[in-house]
């Protein structure tokens, strides 16, 4: 193999040597490449920059084929922004834990493809190598698959347990110890999915009546009490999109109709405020309503983003947005209004005290950034690989 | 939605979650041999009495625009080898679903759509469809296509949705 690989490079520098003759001796020439060594694979920061995004592609047209990857929102060049990425195979979802280094994702396999017996697995990957570095295999494939969701997963108890949603269609939530790495207790959440944050030792679940069921947890990952709150919407009359931001104690979810309901989730049970107006009450007439898949998310600051469209109904609360409203919740108003190129499907936000906000644009797949405080255009970026990058989330 | 009675819905659902499939169509087939033999009115001319006798709809079930996909997002199994109500061959019908609502513009009836997923291989690809209609967030489960809905199935791996009548429903009193 040694020889073989001599003899290559002998006959490339002769060929080198020959065909730049004509216009340098060969004194001339600069020293030769040095022999490379093989097998080097890059590594990532622990801490990811605040300008990194986590940009996971479902891959809604070959589900065994999902993805997430690690773009540089801040580098220019294509080669610049891919970092890399990690599979998350059938419809999963990703939640990453900055204080461990860590990226779960909670994936489906079947032993042939798309036939054979089925696992689901919590795959926990190694921020820094993006390899993983556990798995937890769920003893009945019951994991809520769909849509990728911000909220079917959370970490919760100073990030030591991770609890995640299961939809079977029987609602229920698994609670798993991430020293461990291993399951520690199936919650049943009749009714009742997702896994909303509830202070420290809980997570509060969206209900089919218009309710919050909010666990309570104990030390060893037991129960120690569940609520069911009054109900704040009717989902037949008045229904909410299921996705929210949090910031603070406080998650923040808007309704179809276009208010947002702000719902105090510092546990151990949710307190549902008084909902206010999206759109300001002199441009009603134009219809403007809330819409997208990921169609929140928050900054830093203290304000969140809300991707919107005009002439809405209630069924178009997926169909995305021609504009991202900007809101400071503290005063319940709009502080900036971003017009999108194109159309947005999806948004995520970056962290620090200038955020970026990316965005899905549904016509071509690609992703357009824009400044956060002056919304101001800044780069689209496309082309390395992505099929159907439907949930953006900024790195933490 | 408003014109629909939702306890007809849950009945809907819970026949469908408790039946097989085989066992569900036979029971709908049933129903449909008994709505046929009786004339809903006299008529004088023969032709008009086997057209009022006969159940009606007309469009083309490849085109997303088809009245049964109101509620549906997903690929059509009518352009991936089946049918608006079978699955392609080779693959497992999901026996547990999400409903919709839908008007037949031929009689203007209003039908419960059962949105059944047809799994086992891979997304078949062709006439994606998002209509939406009367779709709700996953925490209404019984409305909500977000759910990747081959539950109960052999196979998780998703491939195309039909748009199974399952019955006739009931506007609200």
């Amino acid at each position: 193999m040694k020889s073989i690989r001599n003899s290559v490079v002998r006959a490339i520098s002769a060929t080198l040597l020959l065909g730049g003759g004509w216009a340098m001796g060969a004194d001339d020439l600069p020293p030769p490449l040095p022999i490379e060594p093989t097998g080097i694979i890059e590594s990532l920061p622990a801490k990811y920059p605040e300008r990194w995004f986590l940009v996971h592609d479902a891959a809604f047209f070959g589900m065994s084929d999902g993805k997430v990857y690690v773009i540089d929102a801040a580098a220019e060049t294509l080669g610049a922004q891919v970092k890399g990425l990690f599979n998350v195979v059938l419809m999963g979802n990703i939640l990453q834990s900055a204080q461990r280094s860590e990226i779960y994702a909670m994936e489906t396999f079947h032993e042939r493809g798309t036939r054979g017996k089925r696992t689901d697995v919590l795959t926990i990957w190694d921020q820094a190598t993006l390899s993983p570095k556990g798995e937890v295999v769920w003893p009945k494939p019951i994991r809520f698959m769909g849509m990728p969701q911000q909220y079917a997963m959370l970490v919760l108890n100073d990030n030591r347990w991770l609890a995640v949603a299961n939809f079977s269609p029987a609602t229920s939530v698994t609670l798993v110890d991430l020293d461990k790495q291993e399951i520690i207790n199936e919650i049943a959440t009749p009714g009742c999915v997702f896994t909303y944050p509830n202070g420290p030792m809980g997570f509060n679940s969206l209900c089919a009546d218009g309710r919050f069921l909010s666990t309570e947890l104990k030390a060893d990952g037991s129960v120690k009490k569940q609520v069911r709150t009054e109900p704040f919407f009717d989902s037949d009359n008045t229904p909410i999109h299921e996705r929210t931001t949090v910031i603070g104690d406080t998650a923040y979810f808007p309704s179809l109709a276009g208010l947002v309901h702000p719902v105090d989730v510092s546990g151990p049970v949710a307190k549902v405020g008084k909902a206010w107006h999206l759109v300001p009450e002199n441009e009603r007439g134009e219809k403007w309503l809330p819409g997208g898949l990921d169609l929140i998310d928050s900054d830093d600051l203290g304000r969140f983003y809300v991707l919107m469209h005009p002439d809405g109904s209630n069924d178009s609360y997926q169909g995305g947005g021609s504009e991202i409203w900007v809101y400071d919740p503290t005063k319940k108003q709009r502080v900036g209004r971003i017009p999108l190129k194109a159309w947005g499907l999806a948004l995520g936000v970056s962290r620090g005290k200038e955020p970026w906000v990316m965005v899905t644009n549904p016509t071509d797949m690609s992703m357009e950034v824009y400044d956060g405080l002056t919304g101001e255009f800044i780069r689209t970026i496309t082309g390395f690989g992505q099929a159907t990058p439907l949930t953006l989330h900024g790195a933490r | 939605m408003k014109f629909l009675d939702t306890l007809f819905e849950r009945q809907t659902r819970q026949l469908a979650q408790r039946s097989s499939r085989r066992g569900m169509l036979k029971s709908l087939g049933g129903l449909l041999v008994g709505g046929a033999a009786v004339p809903l009115l006299p008529v004088a001319r023969a032709s008009a009495a086997e057209s009022a006798q006969r159940p009606q709809e007309e469009g083309d079930e490849t085109a997303c625009e088809y009245w049964r996909y109101c509620a549906i997002d997903g690929f059509l199994c009518s352009c991936c080898g089946g049918s608006a109500n079978t699955c392609p061959p080779g693959t497992e019908m999901s026996p547990i679903t999400w409903i919709g609502t839908c008007r037949n513009p031929v009689d203007g009836r209003n039908y419960v759509i059962s949105y059944n997923d047809c799994c086992g291989k891979s997304v078949c690809g062709a006439c994606l469809c998002q209509r939406d209609e009367g779709d709700r967030p996953p925490y209404r489960s019984d409305k909500t296509n977000d759910v990747n809905w081959c539950l109960g199935t052999s196979s998780a791996a998703y491939h195309c949705s039909t748009a199974v009548v399952v019955g006739v429903a009931f506007e609200d009193q």
